[in-house]
């Protein structure tokens, strides 16, 4: 037996030894790993004369903390009679987020007592299990409108079931003025629809709006039944604002291609003035090395 | 009474002694820590650094104010000292000079340690908004730069010659640099006169300028909306403390001169008496304008000042405060009323006090204010509520001292730290006038 046959007995069940060493250490392999719940939120917005979508949530409970759950990707389903009928996928952001649009409300089909219900699936991964979350909800309107009565202007709506166009009464609906950072809330804090399935909220004097025009938003917010719906109008019953920009001005606070012209001056006039001096004391060092 | 020859062979600059090698050594050895420590931050960016998102300046920024502060020795003793003719400035002015010099040059460093990425040092010039107080300090650096090169530069040219004169024989090499420095001085009428003109238009050149520099220096906090900075005091208050950080350091580095070069002759406890002086009226200006800075807010008391205030007072940063308003003004000003307190080696401790209070003061000026931001942002780190400079930090910042005291020996090696021709000029002007009384 040559020298290297010996080292070859010695060394192959060495190897053979460390690998399976490791095969036993369960960190090595995701799909023994202990796996966590992933949790998933969902909700059915309308913009009324705009979009349909879903706001889809996806996080998990790990070492007692609430996690977002990034880049997952989710299939929604539609359900009707037992069958899942896939509308397509979505992926979360960085926050767990993530939206998934319908062109309309036609794109899903509702079941016989003219209820649509959505499923979302993870597949799960390595890291976390996989899990579903089903909504149901009904189609409805809200029809926002802008009258005058006695000099007072107010926001009157009404919310009506989509399919059968009857009012939908003891809803609570929330009125607000579309802001840039929050809305403003108006009126009362819930405004209950009636019989008619109607409201009606007074619009307080001078709300500045560009132009005077203010977008008020009714909105059903969360509805077990109905979903998240939306209806915003736009009139012109708010005070206008003048626009005090100085954006074209040449300020302290322009970019620095509207600099003032007297800083533009002043800072000039000192750089001329003190490197002048300074080039003249760098002249009297040259004539100094000539004289 | 010492002949010219005696003058010349007493401040020529001579070899390192031992003592003198292991301080350079020492010196290399921090900078190479420094070094390292800077590479690292160069590699992995800031995030070596205590820096945070509210402590957005820390000990770097101290640091630059530090020598930004120091380099004003050069406009507050010689060109003011020049100007109003005190003639006992003779032998502290190069020394002077030489500080301005250094610490200007690493206050421009300190700048571009700062910046994560020092490539985009380019964009400040570039970009430059002339509305930003950092443009006006990346236009002032290095103008007061060149100011400070050139107040050094002019009066050492006779020296310059001078030695070009005597290193002739034992040191050709040495001898011919010298004499390309030296401009071709021969001491003519004509040069002298070009001479004389030229230290004057820069003594009065760089008074302004020390002035603008501290300004700009104190704008770029005051103009931000910031408790503890925003403040019209601000400018004068830093040029007044930017006059005791230059006297601290003059006052320190003439002592540890005059010992290694074996200056006794020449600077004498008469100038320490005098430097003294100046140090007690920097001291009492700065402690005026301290009065101003901290008074006025706490009396005012709104919310935000009284919390800054009480970081100040009594909370995190109180053991530095009152240590650098009692060590460094309140007893030097005591000390500094006797006779006693103004010799050489009280001076040399009380200087050293000045300028370790100096630093500190800086960083209660710099971390403090950082520390309370008008708008907290919900949920922030816990740690972005304190600020201690990590190890990174410590070790480029005593780099950069280390490098502005080798710039500093390097100096003082190859250059007279006492103007010789000067030196003989006054003395013999001193003979002539004896003569003539007798």
């Amino acid at each position: 037996m040559s020298k290297d046959q010996i080292k070859l007995r010695f060394i192959f069940p060495a190897l053979l030894g460390v690998l399976f060493f490791f095969m036993g250490s369960a960190n090595l392999f995701a799909q023994k790993a202990k796996k966590n719940k992933a949790r998933i939120n969902v909700e059915y917005v309308k913009l009324m004369n705009g979009k349909i979508f879903f706001n889809i949530k996806a996080s998990s409970r790990v070492n007692k903390e609430t996690i977002a759950l990034s880049d997952i990707d989710l299939t929604v389903y539609n359900v009707l009679d037992d069958e899942d009928n896939e509308l397509g996928t979505a992926r979360t952001n960085a926050k767990g987020e993530s939206s998934f649009s319908l062109n309309s409300i036609n794109a899903i089909k509702a079941d016989s007592t003219d209820t649509y219900h959505i499923l979302v699936a993870f597949a799960g991964n390595d890291a976390f299990k996989k899990a579903k979350k089903s909504i149901e909800f009904k189609d409805a309107n809200i029809e926002a409108k802008i009258i005058t009565k006695d000099s007072v202007n107010y926001v009157t709506a009404v919310l009506t079931d989509a399919k059968t166009n009857e009012p939908i009464a003891d809803q609570s609906l929330k009125v607000q003025v579309q802001r840039l950072f929050k809305p403003l809330r108006i009126g009362k804090e819930f405004n209950s629809t009636d019989e008619a399935g109607a409201i009606s909220v007074a619009v307080e004097e001078g709300i500045p709006g560009l132009d005077g025009n203010l977008t008020l938003e009714v909105v059903l917010n969360e509805s077990d039944d109905y979903g998240t719906i939306k209806s915003m109008v736009t009139g012109n019953i708010g005070v206008a604002f003048v626009d005090e920009s100085t954006y074209d001005q040449r300020t302290m606070w322009s970019p620095r291609g509207k600099t003032p012209y007297f800083l533009l001056f002043l800072t000039y006039s000192g750089i001329f003035v003190a490197w002048g001096f300074i080039v003249y004391l760098f002249i009297n060092l040259f004539k100094l090395s000539k004289s | 009474m010492k002949t010219k020859e005696q003058h010349i062979q007493s401040l020529i600059p001579k070899k390192f002694n031992k003592i003198e090698i292991i301080w350079m050594s020492f010196l290399l050895l921090i900078i190479f820590a420094g070094f390292l420590a800077y590479v690292d931050q160069l590699i992995n960016g800031l995030e070596v650094t205590n820096l945070n998102d509210y402590s957005l300046w820390g000990i770097y920024i101290s640091n630059f104010v530090f020598f930004v502060a120091t380099s004003f020795v050069g406009s507050a003793t010689v060109a003011i000292l020049r100007l109003t003719k005190n003639e006992w400035r003779t032998p502290l002015v190069r020394i002077a000079e030489i500080i301005s010099l250094a610490a200007i040059a690493m206050a421009g460093i300190t700048i571009v340690i700062d910046l994560g990425r020092p490539d985009r040092m380019l964009n400040t010039f570039i970009y430059a908004r002339f509305q930003s107080p950092i443009t006006w300090d990346v236009i002032i650096i290095p103008t007061y730069l060149v100011v400070s090169f050139l107040l050094l530069y002019f009066p050492l040219l006779p020296d310059l010659a001078i030695m070009k004169k005597y290193y002739e024989k034992s040191s050709p090499k040495l001898s011919k640099w010298y004499g390309k420095l030296s401009l071709n001085w021969t001491g003519n009428e004509a040069q002298k006169a070009l001479l004389q003109k030229s230290v004057t238009i820069v003594a009065i050149l760089i008074l302004p300028l020390g002035l603008i520099l501290q300004t700009i220096d104190a704008w770029l906090f005051s103009t931000t909306y910031r408790i503890g900075w925003k403040s019209t005091n601000f400018g004068p208050y830093f040029i007044s403390g930017a006059f005791v950080a230059g006297i601290g350091a003059l006052v320190v580095s003439i002592y540890f001169v005059r010992k290694m070069k074996n200056l006794e002759d020449y600077i004498t406890d008469f100038h320490f008496d005098k430097l003294g002086k100046l140090m007690a009226l920097a001291c009492m200006i700065y402690l005026y304008f301290n009065v101003n800075e901290y008074l006025i807010p706490a009396y005012a008391s709104t919310l935000n000042e009284e919390t800054h205030l009480n970081t100040l007072f009594t909370g995190h940063y109180s053991t530095i405060f009152w240590f650098v308003t009692i060590g460094g003004l309140i007893i030097p000003i005591f000390l500094l009323m006797f006779k006693k307190g103004r010799k050489p080696l009280p001076m040399l401790l009380i200087g050293l006090l000045v300028v370790v209070a100096s630093w500190w003061k800086r960083y209660i000026i710099v971390t403090p204010t950082l520390l309370h931001p008008y708008l907290p942002i919900q949920g922030v780190p816990e740690s972005w509520r304190e600020y201690f400079p990590s190890l990174h930090e410590w070790l480029i910042t005593a780099s950069n001292l280390a490098t502005a005291l080798l710039i500093f020996t390097l100096l003082i090696r190859y250059l007279p730290v006492v103007p010789i021709q000067r030196t003989i000029d006054e003395e013999a002007l001193l003979t002539t006038d004896k003569k003539i009384e007798s």
